[in-house]
């Protein structure tokens, strides 16, 4: 595969040198003429009826321009159940819980009359665990559902329900069993910029709105809805994103602020901003969704897996996002990590007064994978037999499909396992738990698309110039993924460029054709499968062109030679040779034909072809532009929650060396190898970047990160507090690439967005046993859980 | 709205008539990398801030025949990379390395560390430990108050509202003990120890001859464990009685639950972790 120029090369990134130099305009440097500031006033209860709002000494702050409660705006529910309101009326069921809001010529004034905003409360009993909350004398957080229909319990009527098999038939198959507990905390997510919007109307009622939307034409549609409910039926809406600081899945689903300034640009006709705080980002963005699940698994004798049997209780929080929707992603590795023929997995999403959960890298797969890795060692254990070698026994392999219909193409899963075990020097360090031990986890994960809407596609148009300039407009977005790097690198090598002459453009409803959004570790091989059908057009369009044009080229340049050089000898051409498109090809933007490469004669700059095209001074001027849309050949799970829903999967191994102290209960993590199945590395030193990001994002999740709720408050909103390591922390990982060659993927490329995350906390969790033996299946692993357990451990062997 | 007054005396006189003269209302001001955060917050809202950044001549660290002398307006970063800090005073090597970051050390002031009181400061130990005194100058004159009657609560300290610390004597002698300090905590930037240990020894062929151990996060204020410095002193080093002494220093202290780290987790690390610092105090006097 060395032909290629580009592809496989670790070419820098493209956008970053704006970044790293602050000229990068994020939504924090965004101004517009006019604009004002929003600021939120939120609930001062977990739970409690609203008797009195008195907004009279914050209108009558100068500079307020605007103040807001539920009573001034539409009484319209949004979001993914219709389960709440913008501004909250009657009720407050969550400390988050918007309950008015003002637009101020600054952000401190709006932020000094949020405060002046009075509010009488009436509490009422509040419910923060969501087993207490599905008991039946607990306290209902909603006493109707979204039509007005009264409800009896906080149960969500989400159905997850996953069953494959036969799981009494698995049970008297099995040698050997275990059931295991184990719980997942909230984190957040922690982009480096916070969130905010900019909403901006003309005299039209159409909508601008500037924000860091990661799935824009989703949140155009929800903001259509909403329209369509307030009246604003013909108002037209476009998405911009200004450079977006990360995401990590906070931008998936469209959140309250942005109705709030919305509303706020209404009612003031100006421009408004509303930008989080740090503080905010912690106590009113959706973190990861937290969920306890109840394993229990089996395998026969030799160890092949026998069943699976999961049942999760979420805490789904006050209301309703992306978060109760994660279980369709839990069920993959449940299902589908390891071949497993008996699978039954049921998740109950439950309403309580805390704070209400989205999207974060990973979707669900981290919080499952930590259930199965744990109890994959536990059963290993249980069985006798090697962990990495139950692994390997029951490995997933090419041509499978697995209990889900998942259909496995290229699998680099045992080559993963093999590559970390040999690295750890596993063997060698397993089995001596005398402080310091070796662990691993594995992954399954979409890698070819998901189709979780109806449609999985993307748009994209691409046009050269005159000047040999290539301009993209995706539908996609950059949240600072480094995808646009890898487009670059593939339009290049497909259309004969080089990456410089491309200039991307995302992030714009009015510019891109309809994309599902940068999610699910989709973009480079949706966009990249994108790119591949409109580069293919462009390139006959200037081949077409190049037919017609470099005869005249040639003929004139001939006239120029003779010109100057009475003696100048005409060459011999054979015009034959470039008659028609295909004898042609571009390399480095130059067109040359393909029998006679090293003519000088038909060697030409795509510009120079491009320029004659259009200046012909007839009618007959052309230009080149073209689009094309990719929708993957998948399907939607059907009502089982089975069917294909991606084109390929990634697989990935974690191998993890720890040293703990156990005295004071601290994990060092010695060694971590990330080990991914990435089809083709389009630029290795990105998916190095994804697989370090990933890996640190994950040892957070497994030791360090939790937010701290209290009856439903944050009690560590801010980065004292919330743990997340910084640069000081070295954790020593190292990317192993495996290489599989996806057939669908552009130039064999599978997703790697989120895998990198999800197989850590199993892998330290694993490898804390096998150093001091005692199991922490409570993340995170907190020194003080370690040193809890090594106790009891004590006590017990007493 | 925050909204403050900003005043920079160009001598030590004019800071404290300032000070006399606005009284409560206004703030001293170091390196500000707690002054700005308490207003951030709204836990303070001076009318002036009287910054002390203009008495360039308060930062220093020398040595005379009676005492070491760091100057209130010291910095971290300055501690940090001072030879004699590192060799001869380690424990508070150790915990002024480890404050926030490079670049929080290279503006706060170990005065402001001290003055600010938190019960978790992390110089506040290993002076206790080494025996600083702190030199208040005011309009009443100038007055020395030991490390160990400085702090009276958390944010508390015996320094009067018109006085200004101008400098830490740590006494010569104390350069002939081995010291080390632990700051226990999450992260290995960015963050507050969850306990504090430092421990000081002097010790000839053996033989403990003097102790010093001050605990941080483990009550109210940074503390001595006096009763485990008495338990050392004349005894023979051994692993035994190490360990004992980080026990008894266990019970002295009254640590509590708090969203950073439980009372009986703290009390455990005050254990491990006295015998350790021990340790490696005197491995740092055998190496001299
Ligand atoms: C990001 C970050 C990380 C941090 N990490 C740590 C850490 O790891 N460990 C730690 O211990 N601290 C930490 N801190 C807290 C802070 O940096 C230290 O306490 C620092 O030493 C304070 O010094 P300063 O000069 O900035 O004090 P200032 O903020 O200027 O003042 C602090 C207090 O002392 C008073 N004061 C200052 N100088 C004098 C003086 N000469 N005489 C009388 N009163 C005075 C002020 O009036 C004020 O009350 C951190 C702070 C931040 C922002």
């Amino acid at each position: 595969m060395s032909e290629y120029l580009y592809v496989g090369k670790s070419i820098p990134r493209t956008a970053e040198v704006d970044k790293v130099t602050g000229r990068a305009i994020y939504i924090n440097d965004l101004k517009r003429p006019g604009m004002l500031y929003g600021k939120i006033k939120y609930s001062e209860y977990a739970h409690a009826r609203i008797k009195h709002i008195d907004t009279s000494k914050a209108k009558k702050l100068p500079g307020v321009r605007a103040v807001l409660t539920g009573c001034d705006i539409p009484d319209v529910r949004v979001g993914f159940l219709k389960d709440q309101t913008v501004l909250k009326r009657d009720k407050v069921r969550q400390f988050r819980d918007e309950v008015a809001a003002v637009a101020a010529i600054s952000p401190e004034i709006a932020q000094e009359a949020c405060d002046l905003i009075e509010v009488e409360y009436e509490e009422l009993p509040g419910v923060f665990d969501p087993f207490e909350a599905m008991k039946e004398d607990a306290p209902l957080i909603h006493e109707v559902d979204a039509r007005g229909r009264p409800v009896s319990s906080n149960i969500l009527p989400l159905p997850w329900r996953f069953s494959a098999g036969d799981i009494e038939a698995g049970r008297a198959a099995s040698a050997h069993v275990v059931t295991d507990t184990v719980r997942t905390t909230w984190v957040n997510q922690c982009c480096m910029g916070t969130s905010g919007c900019i909403a901006e109307f003309d005299m039209n009622n159409n909508l601008t709105l500037y924000n860091q939307a990661n799935v824009i034409f989703w949140d155009k549609r929800r903001i259509m809805e909403y329209f369509a409910q307030i009246g604003l039926k013909n108002s037209k809406v476009r998405i911009i994103n200004p450079v977006v600081g990360g995401s990590f899945g906070t931008k998936l689903d469209t959140d309250i602020y942005e109705f709030i300034a919305i509303q706020l640009a209404l009612k003031t006709r100006r421009p408004v901003k509303i930008l989080f705080t740090r503080e905010e980002e912690f106590r009113a963005l959706p973190p990861r969704q937290p969920a306890v699940f109840e394993i229990e698994q089996g395998c026969d004798k030799e160890g092949h897996l026998t069943f699976r049997n999961v049942k999760a209780v979420l805490d789904n929080g006050a209301y309703t996002s992306w978060g109760a929707t994660t279980p369709s992603v839990m069920m993959m590795p449940i299902s589908s990590l390891y071949r497993v023929p008996n699978v039954f997995f049921e998740a109950k999403c439950v309403y309580t007064n805390n704070i209400y959960c989205q999207a974060m890298r990973g979707y669900g797969n981290p919080q499952a994978t930590f259930a199965v890795e744990v109890s994959m060692d536990h059963l290993a254990e249980e069985a006798g037999i090697d962990p990495a070698e139950l692994r390997l026994i029951n490995c997933n392999h090419s041509g499978d499909e697995t209990p889900m219909r998942l259909k496995i193409t290229s699998c680099g899963l045992e080559e993963c396992i093999r590559g970390v075990k040999e690295k750890l020097d596993w063997d060698k360090k397993r089995g001596k738990h005398k402080g310091r031990g070796v662990g691993m986890a594995s992954l399954i994960h979409v890698a070819g698309g998901a189709r979780v809407y109806k449609s999985d596609g993307h748009g994209m148009m691409i046009k050269v110039d005159e000047h040999g300039h290539v301009d993209v407009m995706s539908g996609g977005t950059d949240q600072g993924q480094g995808s646009p790097t890898v487009l670059a690198q593939i339009i290049a090598e497909a259309l004969g460029f080089r990456p410089d002459d491309i200039t991307l453009t995302f992030g714009d409803t009015a510019l891109g054709l309809w994309d599902a959004g940068t999610h699910a570790s989709r973009h480079t091989f949706i966009a990249g499968n994108a790119a591949l059908r409109a580069c293919e057009k462009v390139k006959r369009q200037i081949l077409e062109l190049a037919v017609e044009e470099i005869p005249k080229l040639v003929k004139h340049q001939i006239k120029r030679k003779k010109r100057k050089d009475p003696d100048f000898k005409e060459p011999d051409l054979d015009f034959s040779l470039i008659a028609n498109p295909e004898d042609l090809d571009i390399k480095d933007r130059i067109i040359f034909c393909k029998k006679d490469p090293e003519n000088p004669y038909f060697r030409t700059e795509v510009s120079n072809v491009l320029r004659e095209a259009l200046h012909v001074g007839t009618g007959q001027s052309r230009v080149v532009a073209a689009e094309a849309f990719y929708d993957p050949p998948t399907e939607m799970l059907d009502r089982e929650f089975k069917g294909n829903l991606s084109c390929t999967y990634a697989f990935g191994t974690t191998g993890v060396e720890v040293e703990v102290d156990k005295k004071t209960g601290e994990v060092k993590i010695l060694q971590l190898y990330a080990a991914h199945d990435v089809g083709k590395a389009i630029n290795p030193t990105l998916i190095k970047g994804q697989i370090y990001g990933a890996g640190y994002i994950g040892v957070g999740y497994g030791l360090t990160e939790e937010m701290k709720l209290e009856k439903g408050k944050v009690m560590n909103p801010n980065f004292l507090d919330y743990k997340m390591l910084t640069a000081k922390d070295k954790i020593p990982v190292t990317p192993m690439i495996i290489e599989t060659d996806e057939k669908d993927g552009p130039f064999g490329a599978k997703g790697i967005g989120e895998p990198g995350l999800v197989p850590t906390a199993p892998a330290i969790a694993n490898a804390v046993y096998d150093a001091v033996g005692v199991w922490i299946k409570d993340l995170p692993i907190t020194p003080e859980k370690v040193l809890q357990a090594l106790k009891e451990k004590r006590e017990k062997e007493k | 709205m925050i909204d403050y007054q900003y005043l920079k005396p160009k001598s030590l006189e004019e800071a404290l008539s300032l000070l006399e003269s606005y009284g409560e209302r206004a703030m001293l001001i170091a390196g500000g990398t707690d002054v700005m955060v308490g207003i951030r917050n709204g836990k303070f809202a001076p009318e002036a801030l009287i910054s002390l950044r203009g008495l360039e001549d308060l930062a220093y660290i020398e040595k005379d025949n009676d005492a070491y002398r760091i100057g209130a307006l010291t910095t971290h970063r300055m501690l940090e990379t001072h030879p004699l800090i590192r060799s001869e005073l380690s424990a508070l090597y150790d915990g002024a390395s480890q404050v926030g970051s490079v670049q929080i050390r290279n503006v706060a002031t170990v005065g402001g560390n001290i003055c600010n009181a938190a019960p978790s400061a992390d110089t506040a130990g290993p002076l206790l430990a080494l025996d600083a005194v702190a030199v208040l100058k005011g309009p009443r004159g100038e007055r020395n108050v030991p490390l160990s009657e400085f702090f009276t609560g958390p944010s508390q300290t015996v320094k009067e509202l018109d006085e200004v610390l101008v400098e830490f004597r740590v006494p010569a002698v104390m350069g002939e003990y081995g010291s080390a300090y632990h700051k226990h905590s999450r992260r290995k930037a960015m963050d507050l120890p969850i306990l504090g240990v430092a421990v000081s020894l002097k010790v000839t062929d053996g033989k403990i001859e003097d102790a010093r151990i001050a605990l941080s996060v483990a009550a109210p204020t940074p503390i001595r464990a006096k009763r485990a410095e008495d338990f050392l002193t004349g005894k023979m080093v051994s692993e035994d009685v190490l360990e004992e002494a980080g026990k008894i220093a266990g019970e002295e202290a009254s640590p509590r639950d708090s969203l950073r780290g439980k009372a009986w987790y703290r009390r455990e690390m005050i254990e491990t972790f006295v015998p350790r610092m021990a340790q490696k105090a005197l491995e740092r006097l055998k190496n001299r």
